[in-house]
């Protein structure tokens, strides 16, 4: 698990592991437990059975994409063949016989479970097969995703509007995940996948974790590097919503510019930093009461001022002055300055002219099934794949920085 | 006493040709009471202000500079020349509603389409009327205009876009019509050409045969050969035409393709329906209904993370958290299960109410300890 970027989930115990699996064997199990030893296996044999019951409901189909942590297939219901679904498999690793199950697929799970809305990937159901292989049954989303879409400048276009009515969803699926206390904390282009009418389905919910308690320690290395906000990079342990909605930001003006907003290369955290002053402006007292106290604060040696507002018009004219407005609140640096997801919905900005595009008129074709099965197989917290060219061939920084 | 009564004398009267009004020539002006008997192209005319009927001659004199009060005793409207007008109807009364019927039809505008309902439709037709028939009687005339000033007011823009629509329509009507009237004359003009074509071929093939004969050729032969010749002649015409009409319906297709070719009777389009504004949270509504949350709340734990700079600096919240343990607090109250499988649909009011108050409680409980 040295690889996990998170791990600031307690583990539990070994009993809750094979929660995974539906209650209703757990609940058979109590009856016959007093009974004799001999109906131990028959028990087993029930939950087996259940399990094959929902194993039995998909006929699985070719394979969309395969990465280190899991294999993504085309499946459909056995009883309707027009039902499309995708089935997520996890690959066991060989850390499984030591930890148990991994964290980003509890975290998905147990998420996913509970939200339902329709800007976020549906979790249909869980099913294993033999040797403990997970199973997830998901949406079937065959338009690919955001990033695809952005990165293909040479035949798509798409409006202001367009920008809206993805921003739109995206915002809605945010504040709805915030609303039931958690946070994604893996917001980027390529986990907004597009569903066949044209929405956006928020998902990957590998680094997803419930909102904290006081005193209660986070990780600070979560999100992926280029869509991080700035009080993750000072290490800051306790923080909220306000590190989706930097995200959020980030691919916002990512839709507009059509490149990443901040593309630090090599990409440390360091330059990250770097970037971020650079753009916004460096954090100060001044401007952010208290970000000294921060533990990885590094007082800065030169200062760059905040930009101010008419430097950021000039940059994303393209959705106005209340679209700009919105973008700076959205990309301040005290998070506490920050606008709430709640905030930003109700900003004056999806109410003035133009309107969202309706889902019928919105662009699609982010790289089909294919696209999502690549998504659907990363890791939370990875940079996208054969994005950058040379990212696959050099070799990963180690960043002696997060073990501390 | 006769049996036949005896006619009145009838006086001269004739119709106006352009207006329809029948003029006689007792037509005295009211005014100046010159007569049609001196003066044949005397005209009447009318303010619809108040209908008082006058001559030319008059208004020209009284009303040249500006306006002025109408001469008629008892009347003394201030009326504007330009107002002035030849009636069209011979009963003023007549006149003067046709004139109300045009000023109401002109606001109330609102077509069938409009409407979800063909009863809508005819109670909207029944609302005017009564409006229509109260201007027109004087009755309740205050309200009456208020309430149409008012309904002008609200629906400005959708009597324009009518009104717009309307004058659209006559027009494309009238080019249909110009249009079908060109080719009648087109079809006509043919007609009579290839008449005249065959007429002459006939008298041709005539003078032919003549000719032959005179040459000395066998009169049987010949008259063969001619009618055979005629014959010949006339299939090729027949397949002529034919060509000709499979040209026409091929012309025509193109035409209706280029959008020259109108259909009578089609319903105008229908305007989209105005789009409810945007809203942002798409329809989620997340009410606490159990428990107002407090800005601060007197609990140790709470209070320190809110002074802990290093908590607060990065973004975090304490009322995220109180907020969210009050709804983990709450949730399920309010949600009788048993209930609800027995009962379901009437949901029992005195539980709902009992919950409802004991939620309160606690959530004052909370907040005070």
């Amino acid at each position: 698990m040295a690889t996990s970027p998170a791990l600031d989930v307690p583990p539990e115990p070994p009993s809750k592991r094979r929660k995974t699996s539906q209650d209703p064997p757990s609940r058979n199990e109590s009856p016959d437990i007093g009974t004799v030893p001999s109906s131990l296996p028959a028990v087993a044999d029930l939950a087996e059975q259940l399990d094959d019951l929902e194993r039995k409901k998909y006929v699985k189909g070719q394979k969309l994409g395969s990465g280190q942590y899991a294999d993504v297939f085309s499946a459909h219901l056995v009883s309707d063949p027009s039902k499309l679904v995708a089935i997520k498999k996890i690959k066991v690793g060989p850390e499984v016989k030591e930890f148990g199950i991994s964290y980003d697929s509890l975290r998905e799970i147990r998420f996913l479970q509970e939200l339902d809305h329709p800007n976020i990937i549906k979790l249909h159901a869980v099913f294993s097969t033999k040797n403990q292989n997970l199973n997830l049954v998901l949406e079937h989303l065959p338009q690919g995703d955001l990033l695809k879409l952005i990165q293909d400048t040479a035949s798509i276009t798409y409006t202001a509007a367009d920008i809206k009515a993805w921003m739109l969803m995206l915002m809605r699926a945010t504040h709805f995940c915030h609303a039931h206390g958690i946070l994604h904390r893996d917001i980027k282009p390529n986990n907004l996948l597009l569903a066949a009418d044209g929405s956006v389905k928020l998902a990957d919910f590998g680094l997803a974790r419930a909102m904290a308690d006081p005193f209660q320690h986070m990780t600070y290395n979560t999100i992926t590097i280029w869509y991080r906000p700035p009080e993750l990079f000072f290490q800051a342990q306790h923080y909220g919503g306000a590190v989706d909605v930097w995200s959020c930001g980030c691919v916002f003006a990512e839709l507009i510019s059509r490149e990443v907003l901040f593309r630090a290369w090599p990409e440390t955290e360091i330059n990250m930093v770097k970037l971020i002053c650079e753009k916004v402006g460096t954090p100060m007292e001044e401007n952010w009461p208290g970000v000294s106290k921060l533990r990885g604060y590094v007082t800065p040696t030169d200062i760059v001022p905040l930009k101010p507002k008419e430097q950021w018009f000039a940059a994303f004219r393209a959705v106005g002055e209340v679209g700009v407005d919105l973008l700076i609140k959205m990309l301040t640096l005290d998070p506490r300055e920050r606008l709430t997801a709640e905030g930003v919905l109700r900003h004056e900005y999806w109410t003035s002219d133009p309107r969202p595009s309706k889902l019928r008129d919105l662009p699609r074709k982010g790289g089909g099934e294919k696209a999502m099965g690549q998504d659907l197989t990363q890791r939370g917290g990875e940079l996208p794949r054969g994005d950058t060219g040379r990212a696959d061939r050099v070799a990963r920084k180690i960043d002696f920085g997060a073990g501390r | 006493m006769s049996r036949i009564a005896a006619p009145k004398a009838a006086p001269v009267s004739k119709r106006d040709p352009r207006t329809g009004v029948v003029q006689s020539q007792d037509d005295v002006c009211p005014v100046c009471k010159s007569a049609r008997y001196m003066n044949p192209s005397l005209r009447f005319l009318v303010n619809p202000e108040c209908y008082h009927k006058m001559c030319e001659s008059c208004v020209d004199r009284i009303f040249s500079h500006g306006p002025a009060a109408c001469p008629i005793k008892g009347c003394g409207r201030t009326l504007r020349k330009h107002r002035f007008r030849e009636q069209t109807f011979e009963d003023i009364k007549v006149e003067r509603e046709v004139d109300i019927r045009k000023k109401v039809g002109a606001t109330f505008n609102r077509r069938e389409e409009d409407f979800e309902t063909l009863l809508a439709f005819n109670d909207y037709l029944n609302d005017v009327e009564d409006i229509t028939f109260n201007l027109i009687n004087g009755i309740d005339l205050e309200e009456t205009n208020k309430k149409f000033e008012a309904y002008t007011r609200a629906h400005g823009k959708e009597i324009e876009e009518n009104a717009q629509m309307a004058v659209q329509e006559r027009q494309s009507f009238s080019a249909a019509q110009k249009l079908e009237r060109q080719q009648a004359r087109e079809r006509r003009e043919a007609a009579r050409r290839e008449e005249e074509e065959e007429k002459r071929e006939v008298e041709e093939n005539r003078r032919d045969v003549l000719n032959r004969l005179a040459s000395g050729a066998d009169a049987e032969t010949v008259a063969k050969e001619g009618q055979r010749v005629q014959l010949k002649k006339r299939m090729d015409r027949q397949a002529a035409t034919e060509r000709q009409r499979q040209l026409q319906a091929a012309e025509d297709t193109q035409s209706e393709r280029n959008g020259r070719f109108i259909i009578k009777g089609l319903r105008t389009k229908q305007k989209p329906e105005p789009e409810a504004p945007v809203d942002p949270f798409g329809g989620l509504r997340l009410v606490d209904s159990y428990f107002t949350l407090q800005d601060d709340y007197i609990w140790e734990g709470i209070q320190e993370a809110s002074k802990d700079i290093k908590q607060t600096a990065g973004g975090y919240d304490v009322r995220d958290y109180a907020h969210r343990s009050l709804v983990a607090a709450f949730s399920g109250l309010g949600v009788f299960v048993a209930d609800e499988m027995t009962q379901r649909g009437q949901l029992a009011q005195n539980d709902c109410a009992v919950s409802e108050s004991v939620g309160f409680k606690d959530a004052e409980m909370i907040s005070a300890s």
